[in-house]
């Protein structure tokens, strides 16, 4: 196990600049890993799994996550949860959040064009080394070496969740099964730990997603049905 | 001067990481001879079946005196059918699609409730609905009214599109890749490599 991490910045600065933004990046990573893993058993997830830490002694981040991950289970009714597997796990949220605080860094330290590729879970912002807005390839759902849509832009998270991949089956959490009905959901929108949890949420709803999906505010989506449907809302940033 | 970085940590379980640093003005010049040929239509199952017309279903005028049965109207006449003698029913008329399972609409009763009249028709691939099309729906409501329309401007049909391959010049790939097994499988990695 283990998640493919990509990093691309797009900014003409030196060499040693650059070298720090990256390290100071997966660094970060590195970071939320040993918090959140529920592969290491002294996590604080892993700890608070157990009963041995109360959310309130954790970290700050531990808080927010888990604020978030309550907040996004109403949002989802109940769709999106952090408990879905019997036990405590946040990273349906965490991965995207991650990269999403990873970019606001580099926003931040002057490195406005990159793009993050967090397991799948993208956030870009500015422009490629071409100078052309990003291209952003949504993975064909039955040919992981083949794309169903690109899209572009210049500032954008984009979240993908499915029942393609082998040994993540998505749950509904509601009965315990595994979700069916959709095979790929993909969220746009301005956060990607929220793009990545709406994605998951609507994979676990099954065909009932696509309705829900359609009443998101501020985020645009696209699905593959298992029958090979494929579904988009109008705004969704398509090249071309 | 620009750089392309690619770092494999272990988000879920490893902690060992890879920085690769690579530079040169065309870091980003992804190449795409790796990619698959483009418009190739993938077929998983009958979802291709396009949904055949039905010229004779049209929503019956509201008032609640439609049949209570459903008014079958197949698109493609049964395979068999008594008192066909002459023909032999199994002779292909069209060899166009000859392995496809037939396909055949089906208009629903117009139903009542407080909010005005529904009726559906639905398209059938063999046992498997392919299109649901709302032929009446209440129109003095004007939340639900409104709810169909936007389904109908956002989607391209209430069947979608079937879906494609593509080839394109990327930068990333977006996709539920949640194992560094898959990724290894994955266009992203190519990517990776190619930068």
């Amino acid at each position: 196990m283990g998640t493919a991490i990509s990093l691309d910045l797009a900014d003409d600065l030196p060499t040693a600049e650059l070298t720090g933004l990256a390290d100071g990046v997966f660094g970060w990573l590195r970071e939320v890993d040993a918090r959140f893993s529920t592969y290491r058993p002294d996590s604080e997830v892993c700890r608070v799994d157990r009963g041995e830490l109360a959310v309130a002694d954790g970290s700050a981040d531990l808080r927010d996550v888990l604020a978030r991950c309550a907040d996004l289970w109403a949002a989802t009714d109940g769709f999106f949860d952090a408990y879905a597997t019997g036990r405590l796990d946040p990273s349906g949220y965490v991965k995207g959040w991650a990269a999403q605080v990873a970019s606001d860094r580099l926003l931040a330290a002057g490195a406005a064009n990159h793009c993050l590729n967090a397991g799948g879970d993208v956030r870009v912002r500015g422009r490629s080394a071409s100078g052309r807005p990003w291209r952003i390839g949504v993975r064909h759902p039955w040919d992981p070496m083949a794309t169903c849509l690109v899209l572009t832009g210049t500032d954008l998270a984009v979240a993908t969740s499915g029942g393609y991949e082998r040994g993540a089956h998505v749950r509904d959490p509601r009965r315990g099964v595994p979700a069916s009905g959709l095979r790929s959901v993909t969220v746009v929108g301005p956060d990607l730990g929220v793009a990545d949890a709406y994605a998951t949420a609507a994979v676990a709803m099954g065909v009932a997603g696509i309705g829900w999906l359609d009443r998101l505010a501020g985020h645009q989506h696209a699905v593959v049905t298992e029958d090979g449907r494929l579904l988009h809302s109008a705004g969704l940033p398509l090249t071309g | 001067m620009r750089r392309a970085l690619l770092a494999i940590t272990g988000l879920a379980a490893s902690t060992t990481a890879m920085v690769v640093l690579k530079g040169g003005p065309d870091t980003t010049q992804v190449a795409a001879q790796g990619l698959p040929v483009d418009g190739r239509p993938v077929a998983p199952g009958a979802g291709s079946a396009p949904p055949e017309a039905t010229a004779g279903a049209r929503p019956t005028p509201a008032g609640g005196t439609a049949s209570p049965r459903p008014t079958r109207t197949t698109a493609r006449p049964p395979a068999s059918r008594p008192g066909a003698g002459t023909r032999t029913p199994s002779a292909p008329r069209t060899s166009s699609r000859p392995a496809q399972p037939s396909t055949r609409t089906v208009t629903g009763p117009v139903v009542e409730n407080e909010y005005g009249n529904v009726q559906v028709q639905i398209t059938l691939s063999g046992s498997r609905i392919v299109n649901v099309v709302a032929l009446e729906l209440p129109a003095e409501t004007a939340q639900s009214d409104q709810r169909s329309e936007q389904v109908d401007d956002r989607y391209s049909g209430t069947g979608g599109l079937v879906v494609q391959q593509q080839s394109a010049d990327l930068d990333t790939v977006s996709g539920a890749t949640a194992t560094s097994e898959s990724y290894r499988r994955s266009l992203q990695a190519a990517l990776d490599r190619a930068g």
